[in-house]
């Protein structure tokens, strides 16, 4: 615990750097953040106009759409994560082998890159958000009680979805092709997230596998809770199934990366 | 013009035989293909669970939309995107020479020598959405509708080609073009849908800037009748507009290349 608190600032202070020198490359992958939900939003807007009514699909009307959506771009931002395909690369170049020998486990590195992005592409990404505000004008509905469990419900959002991306990426242990199992990831995150529609205006049977999947917990929780749109039951509800989901994440992580990493070595990379 | 069609059929030979060699890339590209295609279907469907159109278009027109939009992700990314990849490459490697040199037109050898297998699949289930579109829309689409979809078809795909081809031709003065193509593919998402549903300006934008409606929502216009004359008139000018400064473009950047040996 101590070797991971003295290398921490170390991992953040070179993945900062690193970063920033990308930030041609990262202004190109943040664009992809804002297009998917801008495109999203002027879809469903155009829908409402041909639903029964006119007026709104599900008690979202445009401006709530507008809100929606916006949310999804920040949140979705908040909570990314790539090292489905990262890891897999470190596995198949043998380039992990390093990385093991250090004191404390690679994840934290990737982690100090993940954060690290994050905050270099604000610079590009805030004043796109503003921008997008001031045109499209949505409807947020928040109210105070949704506000204060803001913070730890974005917070584990975005564990849950790390901690399981990571998880999902260790199948490169076994696995050859992760592109396939990447794109998977992220098509799945698009869906069940409700990052291509609210969770509640989607089909019955898609919203069953939704329920089962983290992915939910991950945008559209966040989402429905900052439009002040859930109960105070379903928000300790929603706080109690992130939690879990974390748990199970963790769990799942030291088993996997046990295993993974036996095999790794046995395979002598 | 025999010679060129037989050096295109031996550019897909070679590429063919190429990539028998790696079976299980095919095979998993086809499966991915076909994953995606399924979720496009499950994203209609959610759709229309909520409304009867969308900005007018009603399911098969968007069926058809989606379709088209299949046909031109393949087309491009079975010759356009990996031949122009290959052009900026070449062109940061100094490999281009070894294009110039070749007894050939140059334009005509950068723009066909590289075909990806496994876009056919894509192309191929575009073709079968089309189909079954029109099928559902028996009713209201004529022989006339069908001429002016592969016409305004035809002319999209000379107005996209044109547009990566200036694309890649700025890398005789801008060597880290590469993630164009990734800036492309994102901006081609908003093709998706009908470009009527976004605001004026960026309309406008998706049209003579990046011309994405001329390659998706204009051919699905034509096919399900709601393109004039006027509108197909419109396209095939600008195809062969694009085509000529694009192909000047192309020689005017390939006499300024300085080569390998600079």
């Amino acid at each position: 615990m101590r070797a991971v608190l003295s290398a921490m600032p170390a991992f953040l202070r070179e993945s900062m750097a690193t970063m920033f020198q990308y930030r041609g490359e990262i202004l190109l992958w943040a664009i992809w953040g804002v297009v998917y939900p801008a495109v999203a939003m002027a879809m469903w807007s155009a829908a409402v106009a041909g639903a029964p009514g006119g007026h709104e699909i599900g008690g979202y009307a445009p401006r709530d759409f507008a809100a929606y959506f916006w949310l999804t771009m920040v949140i979705g931002h908040i909570c990314t994560a790539w090292d489905v395909y990262e890891l897999g690369y470190l596995v198949q170049s043998g380039k992990l082998s390093p990385k093991l020998l250090r004191p404390v486990l690679p994840v934290w590195q990737s982690l100090a890159d993940n954060i690290a992005y994050k905050v270099v592409s604000l610079g590009v990404l805030v004043p796109i958000w503003v921008l997008i505000v001031l045109l499209t004008r949505p409807q947020f509905g928040i109210d105070r009680h949704a506000a204060t469990f803001a913070v730890p419900a974005i917070l584990m959002a975005a564990m849950i979805n790390y901690l399981w991306c990571y998880n999902l990426a260790m199948v490169a242990f076994w696995v050859t092709r992760m592109e396939a199992i990447g794109q998977g990831w992220f098509g799945a995150g698009l869906f069940f997230g409700g990052r291509l529609a609210p969770l509640s205006i989607m089909p019955e049977p898609l919203q069953k596998i939704a329920s089962a999947l983290p992915f939910k917990w991950v945008v559209y929780f966040p989402c429905e809770m900052l439009m002040g749109r859930l109960s105070d039951r379903a928000i300790w509800t929603g706080l109690g199934n992130q939690l879990a989901w974390v748990a199970f994440g963790l769990v799942v992580f030291c088993v996997m990366w046990r295993m993974g990493v036996k095999r790794y070595s046995a395979v002598g990379a | 013009m025999l010679r060129y069609l037989k050096l295109i059929l031996l550019f897909t030979r070679v590429s063919v035989q190429d990539s028998a060699a790696y079976r299980t890339d095919f095979i998993a590209h086809v499966l991915v293909t076909l994953a995606n295609f399924g979720a496009e279907l499950v994203g209609l469907w959610t759709i229309f669970s909520n409304t009867r159109s969308l900005n007018g278009w009603g399911v098969f027109e968007m069926v058809a939309l989606l379709g088209v939009f299949r046909m031109v992700s393949g087309l491009i990314g079975l010759t356009i995107a990996p031949n122009m990849r290959l052009i900026m490459d070449d062109i940061r490697e100094g490999k281009l020479d070894f294009v110039i040199l070749k007894p050939v037109n140059s334009q005509f050898f950068v723009s066909f020598r590289r075909v990806v297998v496994w876009r056919l699949a894509d192309i191929t289930l575009g073709i079968l959405l089309v189909v079954i579109a029109c099928v559902k829309m028996a009713s209201s689409i004529t022989a006339g509708h069908v001429f002016m979809f592969i016409a305004m078809l035809l002319a999209g795909g000379v107005i996209i080609y044109s547009f990566w081809l200036v694309l890649a031709t700025l890398a005789f003065w801008l060597t880290r073009v590469n993630n164009m193509e990734m800036v492309f593919w994102n901006v081609f998402e908003a093709g998706r849908y009908p470009v009527d549903i976004y605001r004026p300006m960026i309309r406008r934008a998706l049209t003579y800037i990046v011309p994405l409606a001329f390659i998706t929502t204009f051919p699905a216009g034509a096919l399900v009748g709601r393109t004039q004359l006027s509108g197909l008139a419109l396209a095939v000018l600008f195809a062969v507009g694009s085509l000529a400064v694009a192909s000047s473009f192309w020689r005017y950047g390939l006499r300024h290349y300085s080569g390998a040996s600079a």
